[in-house]
């Protein structure tokens, strides 16, 4: 693989920043009261679109909203039977009617995508969302006997009050973009996870948001608290399979870690083939001697726009933001990701790893940046990509925003290519040339799939991205002839 | 008609015409040394031989055990048997060297290789190369030193039991206890397995621990002068220029 300098950025989104402040926990606002606020913005917005001058631009000026609902499911009922609500409700009454729907969720049905992708496995507890309704929850007896809480988030707002103020939204914002509100506004269903002080579990808890078909809009939203010293691991699964058609998946993703947790958290992301767009928030704060591994898996969407924010708030946190990415086929996939030191001393490691075929375009911008006073902050952040197809186009970014004079912080990168001497050397050995090039890319992707610790999670990552390159071979092939 | 029969070859890369011409048989179970100097065309009848796409056959013709194969992908000629120990090995970044064994074993057969039947293997190819175990679980050439990429092919070769093995200067950048080691592997498995090898090299060191049937001198693309171990002694003699002179009329 060659060395290639990385395009330096100068007038861009990342050199006028400012972190994810927030809203909800803490200013006294109700859930009702946010809801409403952002609907206001919601109204008023026009859809997004991200434009990064002289590299990329990503609309969703595409997206039919007026022409997708909030599909919901009786949990208990069979499997193709659901309730929409109309498009003439207003939003809000929508809104107020799932908050105040019970969701009694304890069985199937589950669709079909989640059995198909999700590994067999011992699992700490597993909640799912079905376009917009929790259909499942699971969890371990004994966890519930020790205080984990593993509910929808509607439950959580209603039961779990105390938490739900404190930790609500306290990151995130609603007013960024129109679909950052209409999540903030029209969520429904979500998942809410509390792990007490203390308690270190070995299995995953899974947390799953599925779209079953086209015409759906999805508002999903995770709260995720661990408290002191917890120690867990949380996957999360955005599926859906291959349909024809238009669907909107609009989330929003927290998770707090306070004094000396710990969390591997993960996510799997694979739209299928349908003309799904996701425009997510994401947000981590890793707390005093905290420590959090993320390693979201974003492997499929029509169009994708994803801001992945992991903040180090407090003395001594620690983190290592890991990514892959596969674009396909016509795909659009734009990644913000953020790498946030608030407070020193706090480490930090960044490393993606993202390949492209057919006509995609993958674009990644990644940011360290280190907010005045975060002394003895030692962070890095590196992108390499490789590049399946003369027609996909591939773009990385790093840049760095320093406001402290006693830390490290460093970035780079390589664009590489399928390196047709390996492919041979391969097939000297018996490979076939796909055989060959299978185990490049796979091998260009392990280091951070074997990171993930975890051999069901590492299984069901590599079996996507193998099914993708066998989806893509004869592209890949056109190229390597092309060269 | 021998296992490995060369027939007029004839190989260009881009516009330049590298082999002018080659004849050459070799059986399972011989040694053959291919000596000649720096640019002389070793290497390129090495890539060729196993379908090498920058190079291009013009005329001539590639058989192996009867079977037709100048116009073989690579992978194809590595099933019917041939092996290329590569002067330049390359590394496979994220690939343990046990799990690329394993995938190579695996694609020659119908049925994947047992687990048992695999550990024998590899343990047995270990003590042969005289590498350590965790010398396995490595990527393969990834990071390796020059000595450490050459035991490792010939750890492959011993793996993956070709017919006939095209050494491509297997002896360079190693010092004489690695190349001590890397040659009684090769000596190991020719008397053992049947191993038939061409060993390229330009300098005499492999040979003493190898001792070739057959040796042929390469000069501009052509095998000019055909012999015994003997030849070896005449080139460390006389060296290259000798034979230039003598030759020099023909090529």
């Amino acid at each position: 693989m060659s060395e290639v300098a990385v395009k330096p950025g100068r007038h861009r989104e990342s050199t006028l920043y400012h972190a994810l402040h927030g809203a909800g926990a803490g200013d006294g606002r109700t859930l009702e009261q946010l809801r409403e606020a952002a609907l206001k913005v919601y109204e008023s917005e026009e859809l997004p679109v991200w434009r990064r001058s002289g590299f990329w631009t990503t609309s969703f000026e595409g997206l039919d909203l007026d022409g997708l609902q909030v599909r919901h499911h009786n949990p208990h009922a069979p499997e193709g039977t659901s309730t929409t609500y109309n498009d003439d409700d207003t939003l809000s009454a929508r809104a107020r009617r799932v908050a105040s729907k019970n969701n009694n969720t304890t069985t199937d049905p589950l669709p079909a995508i989640v059995g198909e992708t999700l590994p067999e496995r011992e699992r700490a507890g597993r909640i799912v969302q079905r376009d917009g309704t929790v259909v499942s929850v699971e969890l371990d007896p004994e966890l519930k006997r020790r205080g984990v809480i593993l509910c929808s988030l509607e439950e959580a707002a209603r039961e779990y009050t105390e938490l739900f103020a404190q930790w609500y939204s306290k990151r995130l914002t609603y007013d960024r973009h129109k679909l950052e509100a209409a999540n903030a506004a029209l969520w429904t269903g979500g998942a809410f996870l509390h792990i007490p002080a203390g308690l270190a579990i070995e299995q995953p808890f899974e947390i799953v948001y599925a779209i079953d078909g086209p015409g759906t809009a999805q508002y999903g939203r995770t709260l995720i608290v661990g408290e002191r010293g917890a120690d867990f691991r949380a996957h999360e699964y955005d599926l859906a399979g291959d349909f024809e058609g238009q669907a909107l998946h609009a989330g929003a993703f927290e998770l707090y870690l306070n004094d000396g947790a710990r969390c591997h958290l993960a996510q799997v992301q694979d739209w299928g083939s349908g003309e799904v767009f996701d425009a997510s928030t994401r947000f981590v704060g890793v707390g005093r001697d905290a420590y959090c591994h993320w390693l979201p898996a974003l492997l499929g969407g029509h169009l994708v726009r994803q801001h992945l924010e992991l903040a180090v708030s407090e003395p001594g946190g620690d983190m290592a933001f890991r990514g892959v990415f596969f674009a396909q086929e016509k795909e659009l996939l734009d990644v913000f990701a953020v790498d946030l030191h608030e407070t020193g001393p706090s480490g930090g490691d960044v490393h993606w790893r993202g390949a492209a075929t057919g006509e995609s375009r993958a674009s990644f911008e990644g940011l360290i940046q280190i907010d005045p006073g975060a002394q003895q902050t030692h962070t890095y952040l590196q992108i390499h990509t490789m590049m399946l197809s003369h027609k996909a186009r591939l773009d990385a970014i790093p840049s760095v925003l320093v406001s402290a004079d006693d830390v490290s912080a460093s970035h780079g990168g390589t664009v590489g290519e399928l390196d047709e001497d390996a492919i041979f050397y391969m097939q000297t050995r018996g490979l076939d040339r796909a055989s060959a090039v299978r185990v490049i890319v796979e091998g260009f992707f392990e280091p951070l799939i074997s990171q993930l610790q975890d051999e069901p999670l590492e299984e069901v990552v590599r079996t996507k991205i193998a099914a993708k390159l066998a989806a893509a071979r004869e592209d890949i092939e056109a190229y390597a002839a092309s060269r | 008609m021998a296992d490995l029969e060369i027939r007029n070859l004839h190989v260009r890369i881009e516009e330049r015409e590298i082999l002018r011409g080659v004849d050459l048989s070799i059986d399972r179970g011989e040694v053959h040394a291919l000596m000649g100097p720096n640019g002389s065309g070793k290497s390129t009848l090495a890539n060729t031989l196993l379908g090498h796409p920058a190079y291009e056959v013009t005329e001539g013709s590639i058989r192996f055990k009867g079977e037709e194969l100048t116009e073989a992908e690579p992978h194809e000629r590595a099933k019917a048997g041939l092996f290329l120990a590569f002067q330049y090995p390359v590394a496979i970044p994220g690939v343990s060297v046990a799990n690329f064994l394993r995938m190579a074993i695996n694609a020659k057969r119908e049925e994947p290789i047992n687990v048992k039947e695999f550990r024998t293997e590899l343990q047995h190819a270990i003590e042969l190369l005289d590498v350590d175990r965790s010398f396995t679980s490595r990527h393969l050439n990834d990071g390796f030193s020059g000595g450490e990429k050459k035991r490792a092919e010939i750890l492959q070769m011993a793996m993956l039991k070709p017919d006939v093995a095209i050494l491509d200067e297997t002896d360079s950048g190693l010092d004489i206890d690695a190349l001590r080691t890397v040659a009684e592997g090769v000596e190991k498995l020719h008397s053992e397995q049947g191993l038939g090898a061409l060993i390229i090299t330009h300098y005499q060191r492999i040979l003493h621990y190898i001792k070739p049937q057959f040796v042929h001198i390469m000069l501009d693309g052509r095998i000019v002068l055909e012999g015994g171990v003997e030849l070896v002694e005449r080139l460390e003699r006389e060296g290259y220029d000798q034979i230039r002179q003598e030759f020099g009329a023909h090529v």
